[in-house]
């Protein structure tokens, strides 16, 4: 059994290394580690990670709302990959219990936090439910709001097993769209042909749109809600350790 | 077993909406009487004893939950549903519990 990781300083360590090395130190950490997929830029990861681990574990949540570009390409990443793709469905009586409630598109009337919990959180916690360590391409810039703060690595209480722990990577949290795409064009690394139609963050097809030349790819992303406080967010300057 | 509730005042010194609601749920479901104490994570001061405890767990957000056993690790619960279902076997509805996962972690939108 592996030493208890000390997240804070594994952190500070790991905020300067490349994503290659933090995805390294990731796979050499934990061997039931996951890599999740959302069928859009963050397949740098798996191109990173297959040059690591040829048969690393990918999922992606298959919300039954993707367009069907993201499909033809969640299909072509695992071909030229060679990986087994694990594509996780929302459990099928909660979708019919919203559906016949709210109808098919209660995210333009209510908020999208109730559509996405069931068809995105929910298989996403079952899965997480099965593996020690994660791995997703979330970054700083995709959002000032809300992931100005994400660490490199942190002990995931959300999704953790009852009385265990879950750590979850985030390897491209310092990263800008910029580096990606450079990454991307250099190594030849297949992407979505949305992207190629002005989309820039790709989640549902009734909940993603193109955005402009000088628009923040957030606005790409449920554009009928008025951005939304960071209440629960301990606010200090001093909170880490 | 002892349990501790982290509540947050926000910066301009008005409650935090969350904490309200949570603890609206605790009272609701008859559960303050399983919370030994209280305490205020103040935005305005860095040295109140939940901004230290949220320190020293290593927590980034308000209201928490930190259930302390004898001779065992500090477990935190940043979700109250996942409190109340693990910690005080509460039946909860999957659906709330998800709901409420979105709501706290905004993070999450872009899966």
């Amino acid at each position: 059994m592996k030493e208890p990781i000390n997240f804070v300083d594994v952190d500070a360590t790991l905020q300067t290394s490349t994503p290659q090395d933090i995805l390294r130190y990731a796979i050499e950490q934990h061997d039931n580690l996951v890599l999740s997929f959302s069928g859009a830029e963050d397949v740098v990861l798996i191109d990173m990670a297959t040059k690591i681990k040829p048969d690393v574990q990918v999922f992606c949540l298959d919300t039954g709302r993707l367009h069907a570009q993201t499909y033809a390409f969640i299909e072509q990443v695992r071909k030229h990959y060679g990986i087994s793709i694990d594509v996780l469905f929302p459990d099928a009586d909660a979708v019919q219990k919203l559906t016949a409630e709210k109808g098919l598109f209660s995210f333009y009337e209510d908020n999208h936090q109730e559509c996405c919990g069931i068809r995105k959180v929910g298989p996403l916690r079952k899965k997480l439910l099965t593996v020690d360590a994660w791995v997703t391409g979330q970054r700083k810039d995709q959002s000032p709001g809300t992931r100005a703060a994400i660490p490199v690595i942190q002990n995931d209480k959300v999704f953790a097993r009852p009385n265990d722990s879950l750590t979850k990577y985030n390897p491209l949290v310092n990263w800008t769209s910029e580096q990606v795409w450079g990454y991307i064009r250099a190594n030849d690394v297949p992407y979505n042909t949305l992207h190629d139609q002005g989309f820039v963050s790709i989640g549902c097809e009734p909940c993603t749109r193109p955005v402009g030349p000088s628009q923040h790819e957030r606005e790409g992303r449920w554009w009928w809600e008025e951005s939304t406080k960071k209440e629960c967010g301990l606010h200090s300057t001093n909170t880490k350790k | 077993m002892t349990i501790t509730l982290v509540k947050k005042i926000l910066k301009d010194g008005s409650p935090c909406k969350k904490c309200g609601d949570v603890l609206n749920k605790l009272e609701q479901n008859n559960q303050m009487q399983f919370i030994d104490s209280v305490v205020i994570a103040d935005e305005r001061d860095d040295q109140s004893a939940g901004m230290q405890l949220a320190k020293q767990y290593d927590v980034d957000r308000a209201p928490f939950f930190i259930v302390e056993n004898e001779g065992e690790a500090a477990v935190i619960y940043t979700i109250y549903m996942k409190f109340a279902k693990e910690v005080l076997n509460q039946k909860t509805q999957e659906a709330d519990e998800l709901k409420e996962i979105m709501d706290n972690n905004q993070d999450l939108d872009f899966l």
